[in-house]
């Protein structure tokens, strides 16, 4: 058994850790209210997903049928050419209206830990929409991930391999019997169950076959099985033998004692901010094996073990550029900024929802950071701070003034860092309010100054 | 441990400003200097900085340039007939050998080829090749194998062997997203369109002085203000290990001393020459002014775009061959007058050609294999690697003679000096063109 958080520990800053590892941290109010519930209810919590569908409507991306015109022999290049690109414009349009649908529901659900798990999934399954093209088949996977993002892993597998997003990503679209195939079998093992080193060359080729027939209806944009191209034959899988299809595939899988470690050493690393060693990692893996591999149920074992507040992962965490935006927007109590201003940011700080680097996801961690997105994190937090006039956050609120400079200075620690000031930083911002004309304007200064640390990165 | 960062300080500022700054400093940080010189030494390669250090720019042709219209085959048939009206024909083309003739646009190109500043290696792909413009360049800035994903770029990897504690810009793309050639596990190389963007911005603050103080205060770390709640996390240094906080207070110091160094050049050089106005010529502009104010920089990216040429392709690639060829003479004078041309390299590449075949739309779809340029003071001019053949293709395209990672070798073993293995991860033959 885990070695549980005495009540004693749960303190304000260990639930500012909670909420901002487990979802996008919170204002100082937030915290407070989340505190005040104890840390049993705060994980539980945490851990509801109700339904919010009506809160959140999904954009109504239709799935892209092949158009006629452009197979249509009476049209001319020129028409053909121009409707491709009216096709791509609107594809464009689409999964950016998609993506701020997703952003703004991480920064105003109630449940913003099932938001923040499900990034984690995106990450972990990554799916592209530069190769996917379609918008329609990458909302319908985003919502796939948030109906299994708590449930047990090997559903979660199943549902996924038969995801048209992820079919086409991983070219299970051209997988048949006889000419089968293995990019999704490959990465099926390397990067979403096993790791390398834990199969075969031919287990890759012979769980290809497995899910050879694997399709997606061009009408709905659904999951098809065609029969006809799939490879009913015996296959021997991680030494085992017999006639597999997908499913049986994946339950084979999931059973390799080396999964549920695989799983669980991503999930702490996420969350507490550092892979776990060997020995600690054996310990998760049992946790998780005995929550029947369901994420939700291990989450609430480690969100409640003593290992995961410790001073070690405290304000040890890199924030990635999603959680950097959604988490400054609710510390700054303002609304998130426009469409066009998240685009370009996540774009030029490296992390675009929907459009991940590669298969591998996102390295994250130190790559999050170089000079020019460390200057442009500072530079953005500028605009943050001072917003356009509906945006800007409440000054008055955040940095009254008549105060003391000390008791200022502890005020915003809480709110921006959840944790005391350095000493250094401490003693600047005190010299910063006492020269201070106290106009809104300088206390904006102060407050891009303080977000422009190499502090303020960390969570 | 203490003295970790000051350190750094130092040996980032003696390296970009040449040794400009003379501090009087205790001779024990002295030694941890030397220490720190001493493990650059150590390293697989010798990295040569300040004025001598050989520079390489790689210029992306974004969107797949259309080769056969570049580097024309004027001999071939098979051209011809391929293309009713796109081909140009032999009277048009910038005569360079018998067999083949520059795009009439490429003027500056051509005189840079009749001096002996530029060569052209043909036929250059990859085994598999991939028509997908983003698949395809991630492999041009992985340099992978086809049918391998690789997350780290290959120069990533050069800085990683060869460029260990020298200057975090040692790369420098210039765009709003950093080249995907640069990533690495602890990226490195700075990247930005405009140099404005690069700096902290102060043009909000009510007042400047207040801002700019106190945000150098809590970035740029000298080693009196380090207390003792952060001290105990400093360790290691350049680019060891160390808690998060470390890490970014050395990215933060990083950005610091690299912003300032751009503002400061972009502050005291002038354009040498005149450029054309369009963003390829901006984007060079800037490269040769960094060159010349002294940026320790090693290796530069910049793109042009507007190369995918589905339809109408004549006059939009003629206008675009002509923005090239306009953007590198004004470079390559610009940097001939500042007698920089010899410690410079230039190589383009497009992430595929075109097919051979044009379409009912008049212009051309991915291809494969194409020919790139190389350009500096000390290329060996000429035609080099093997134009392929036009009556033997593959699904309408061309097969590619040279594995574009055997130009990449050539650059690094016989251009910057390095090591190729740790890089490109195995061997390629060389070529003769450096």
């Amino acid at each position: 058994m885990l070695d549980m958080l005495p009540p004693k520990e749960w303190t304000l800053e260990a639930a500012a850790h909670l909420l901002n590892r487990a979802a996008f941290g919170g204002s100082p109010d937030e915290i407070q209210a989340f505190h005040a519930k104890g840390q049993r209810e705060a994980v539980k919590s945490l851990l509801e997903s109700g339904e919010e569908e009506d809160l959140f409507p999904a954009p109504g991306i239709k799935p892209m049928k092949k158009v006629r015109g452009l197979k249509d022999a009476s049209m001319s290049p020129e028409e053909r050419f121009a409707l491709q690109k009216a096709i791509n414009a609107r594809a464009k349009e689409e999964v950016h209206e998609a993506r701020m649908w997703w952003i703004h529901r991480m920064a105003e659900t109630p449940f913003p830990a099932r938001e923040k798990c499900v990034l984690f999934w995106h990450g972990h399954w990554a799916t592209s929409i530069q190769k996917v093209k379609d918008p329609f088949l990458i909302l319908q996977q985003n919502q796939t991930l948030r109906a299994c993002a708590f449930g047990p892993f090997d559903r979660f597998a199943k549902e996924i391999s038969k995801d048209p997003a992820m079919i086409r990503y991983l070219d299970l679209n051209s997988n048949k019997a006889g000419n089968p195939n293995e990019n999704f079998a490959r990465e099926l093992m390397e990067l979403f169950t096993l790791g390398e080193g834990h199969y075969t060359e031919s287990d890759v080729q012979e769980i290809a076959r497995a899910f050879t027939g694997y399709r997606i209806n061009p009408e709905t944009g659904s999951f098809l099985f065609s029969r006809k191209n799939h490879d009913p034959g015996t296959k021997n899988i991680l030494g085992r033998t017999g006639a597999f299809d997908g499913d049986a595939t994946i339950d084979l899988i999931v059973s390799n004692p080396q999964c549920a470690g695989f799983i669980t050493s991503k999930i702490w690393n996420f969350y507490a901010g550092e892979y776990p060693s060997p020995s600690w990692n054996r310990i998760l893996a049992s946790q998780f094996r005995a929550s029947g591999l369901r994420t939700g149920d291990f989450l609430e074992t480690i969100f409640s073990c003593r290992e995961f507040y410790s001073a070690k992962y405290r304000r040890r965490q890199i924030k990635g550029p999603v959680q950097w935006l959604v988490q400054t927007c609710k510390i700054l109590e303002r609304p998130l900024p426009d469409a066009k201003w998240i685009n370009s940011t996540l774009q030029q700080l490296g992390q675009v929802p929907f459009a991940p680097p590669n298969v591998k996801g996102w390295d994250g961690g130190r790559a999050w950071i170089s000079s020019s997105t460390l200057l442009l994190r500072y530079n953005m937090a500028g605009s943050l701070v001072r917003g356009g006039e509906a945006s800007a956050p409440d000054i008055e609120k955040i940095l009254p003034v008549g105060m003391p400079p000390e008791q200022t200075c502890d005020l915003l620690a809480g709110r921006l860092f959840q944790a005391p000031m350095s000493p250094a930083l401490h003693a600047r911002t005190v010299d910063f309010l006492k020269a201070s004309d106290g106009s809104p304007a300088s206390r904006r200064d102060l407050l891009h100054l303080l977000l422009s640390t190499p502090e303020f990165q960390l969570t | 441990m203490k003295h970790t960062l000051h350190t750094r300080r130092r040996f980032l500022r003696t390296s970009l400003l040449g040794g400009a700054v003379s501090w009087t400093i205790p001779a024990f940080l002295e030694r941890t200097f030397f220490a720190l010189d001493a493990m650059a030494a150590d390293m697989a390669i010798q990295t040569p900085t300040g004025k001598d250090a050989p520079i390489l720019i790689v210029l992306q042709m974004a969107g797949g340039n259309d080769g056969l219209n570049t580097v024309v085959p004027l001999t071939n048939d098979a051209y011809f007939r391929a293309r009713p009206t796109l081909a140009i024909p032999g009277g048009r083309t910038l005569r360079l050998s018998d067999h083949f003739g520059l795009n009439p646009k490429l003027v500056g190109l051509k005189s840079l080829h009749d001096e002996g500043h530029l060569a052209i290696v043909q036929g250059v792909g990859y085994p598999n090749p991939n028509r997908s413009h983003f698949r395809s360049t991630e492999i041009w800035h992985t340099a992978s194998d086809s049918a391998v994903t690789e997350k780290y770029g290959w120069m990533g990897r050069y800085f990683d062997a060869c460029c260990k504690g020298e200057d975090p810009a040692v790369g420098v793309g210039i765009g709003n997203q950093t080249p995907q050639a640069f990533a690495a596990p602890e990226p490195r190389g700075i990247t930005f369109a405009r140099p404005e963007q690069f700096r902290f911005d102060l043009k909000n603050a009510s007042d400047r002085d207040v801002s700019d103080g106190f945000f150098r205060s809590m970035n740029d770390f000298e080693a009196e203000q380090m207390d003792g709640a952060s001290i105990g996390m400093l360790q290691g240094h350049a680019d060891g290990e160390g808690d998060a906080l470390d890490f970014l207070q050395r990215a933060s110091l990083d950005a610091m001393m690299s912003s300032d160094k751009v503002a400061e050049i972009i502050k005291r050089t002038r354009p040498g020459v005149s450029y054309p106005a369009n963003k390829l010529a901006d984007s060079l502009n800037l490269v040769a002014r960094l060159i010349g104010g002294g940026m320790p920089t090693r290796v530069y990216y910049a793109a042009q775009g507007g190369y995918d040429t589905h339809s109408n392709q004549i006059g939009a690639h003629e206008k675009l061959m002509e923005e090239l060829d306009s953007s590198l003479a004004a470079f390559c004078s610009d940097l001939k007058a500042q007698g920089l041309f010899d410690r410079v390299l230039l190589m383009t590449f497009s992430e595929f050609g075109r097919r051979v075949a044009e379409n009912a739309s008049g212009g051309t779809d991915h291809g494969a294999a194409a020919p790139l340029f190389v350009i500096g003071g000390k290329v060996k001019p000429g035609l080099h690697g093997e134009a392929p053949s036009l009556s033997h293709l593959h699904n309408g395209d061309l097969i590619h003679r040279v594995d574009f990672r055997s130009v990449y070798a050539t650059i690094l073993s016989k251009w910057l000096n390095a090591p190729v293995e740790p890089v490109l991860k195995r061997g390629f033959p060389l070529m003769s063109f450096v």
